[in-house]
């Protein structure tokens, strides 16, 4: 067959108003084409295919109702012989002018013109088979395969509230219907925790203790008075500017006192640094009477004193300006203690800078 | 009583007849498929376990689609070839099942499937051809 007619796969089925319905016409079609091309037509135009489709699938619907009626009439539910070919003769009707007055003997072969006709069709016509294996349909789905609901008595459930029968399908599980936040699991690790907090601490006074010695080289790489020292913070950027005058306050303070350089200040300091830290200061903690000493503690103070300012300073917040004076010595002796202890706590790595 | 022996036995005669047309009926494949027409006269409430009735059906419907058929190739051979100026192309009719054929075919069933024409220049579009003459 070529040309015109569209010929349909019939193993093939899409959705139409009924599941199986597509799949039945399509079949249906295919064998009324090969019906006419055995009368002897050679092309097909489609309407004309589908529109002959749908009369013989008619024709068969037609003839199974007249039938079961025909059955129904006699008290019987199930169909035999002489119900379909009284159907027959009630379809087409008689052409021997009875009226289409469908009596009882008419059932019989002797009177039935259409089964003749039908006999005389079988014994002359030749057996034409659909040309495609039709599978079984409509498709039955085997109880293993299908997917049913469990009942509630299946599952062992008792259903939510008494009005609901235990042989119904059982309620879906709460966790298809409803969404409860996940629950991110942390593994905790305290040791690890620590760890880190310490090495973050390290980290950031080390960046200090960077600052702080990036600040002594460039005060000690040039002879600057201290006055100066506004500038030297320049250098340095805006971050020192507002510890400048702190600490140029105190340390002019100091300086008034002792006579003591920039460097010779920031000496020991840097020693100190470089050494051992603690140690060193230890014994500077013993020479607390001497003068040098003292000024020594005090420009060490200063210098301890300026991580916490420095730190404050990056934290925000407002140091106000403090002219010293002696009674704030020994506050400043305390806190520098204070800060010696929380270092001696935390090993530093000095031996990075 | 003559009568009722011979319709008696007429009546065997028929009967045997009928057993033999469905025994043959086994041997014979309709084109129709077993399974659609089954479906089909499931469809409409036509249950029975009996695979030769539903062969009789089918045969049934093969006759009738086979009869309209061949009306409508009637139709198509009856209707004046266009006219062509090679003269072999002439005999050469492809015969194609038309809507044209089939509903002239279909109307002595008494099923009405012509389609309207396409321009309705006159008061007479659409009528039945006899009445149009007159």
């Amino acid at each position: 067959m070529n040309g015109e007619r569209a010929q349909e796969d019939p193993a093939a089925s899409s959705s139409g108003c009924s599941e199986s319905y597509e799949f039945s016409h399509a079949a249906a079609k295919a064998a009324v084409a090969q019906v006419c091309e055995s009368v002897g037509y050679e092309h097909f135009k489609d309407p004309a295919l589908e529109s002959l489709a749908g009369f013989a699938l008619q024709y068969i619907l037609q003839l199974g109702k007249t039938a079961i009626s025909f059955a129904n009439l006699t008290g019987r539910s199930q169909c035999n012989v002489f119900d379909i070919i009284l159907a027959l003769e009630d379809l087409t009707g008689n052409d021997d002018g009875d009226g289409g007055v469908v009596s009882s003997e008419s059932c019989s072969l002797g009177r039935s013109v259409k089964l003749k006709g039908i006999i005389d069709f079988v014994n002359s016509s030749e057996e034409i088979p659909f040309s495609q294996p039709l599978p079984r349909f409509p498709v039955a789905i085997s109880k293993k395969k299908m997917m049913m609901i469990p009942s509630f008595v299946e599952i062992g459930e008792t259903p939510p509230g008494n009005h609901i029968p235990l042989w119904l399908p059982a309620f879906p599980d709460p966790h298809t219907y409803k969404e409860t936040p996940m629950w991110i699991e942390r593994a905790s690790d305290p040791r690890g925790d620590k760890i880190e907090q310490a090495r973050q601490r390290r980290k950031a006074e080390r960046a200090l203790l960077s600052l702080q010695r990036k600040l002594v080289c460039k005060i000690s790489s040039g002879t600057r008075v201290w006055g100066d020292m506004d500038g030297v913070k320049e250098d340095e950027g805006e971050l020192l500017r507002s510890v400048s005058p702190s600490i140029s306050g105190e340390k002019v303070e100091s300086l008034n006192r002792d006579g003591l350089s920039v460097v010779e200040a920031f000496a020991p300091a840097m020693e100190a640094a470089r050494d051992g830290f603690c140690s060193e200061v230890d014994t500077e903690w013993k020479k607390k009477k001497k003068p040098d000493a003292l000024s020594k503690l005090r420009t060490e103070k200063k210098f301890l004193g300026e991580p916490l300012d420095l730190s404050l300073k990056m934290k925000g917040e407002d140091r106000p300006l403090s002219f010293v004076r002696d009674e704030d010595r020994d506050d400043k002796r305390r806190r520098a203690e204070f800060i010696l202890r929380q270092c001696m706590e935390n090993p530093v790595d000095l031996n990075q800078l | 009583m003559n009568h009722g022996q011979q319709s008696g036995e007429a009546k065997h005669e028929d009967d045997a007849a009928l057993t033999e047309f469905l025994a043959s009926l086994m041997d014979y494949t309709p084109t129709i498929p077993d399974d659609l027409v089954e479906h089909y006269l499931a469809k409409s409430g036509f249950q029975c376990p009996d695979v030769r009735l539903i062969r009789l059906v089918a045969v049934a419907t093969q006759k009738f689609v086979a009869d309209v058929a061949s009306d409508a190739l009637q139709h198509c051979k009856a209707r004046p070839a266009p006219f062509v100026k090679d003269k072999k192309q002439q005999k050469d009719k492809r015969l194609i099942l038309t809507m044209e054929d089939l509903s002239k075919a279909l109307r002595e069933y008494g099923v009405n499937v012509k389609h309207p024409e396409y321009f309705a220049d006159s008061p007479s579009t659409g009528m039945d051809p006899a009445t149009r003459e007159e």
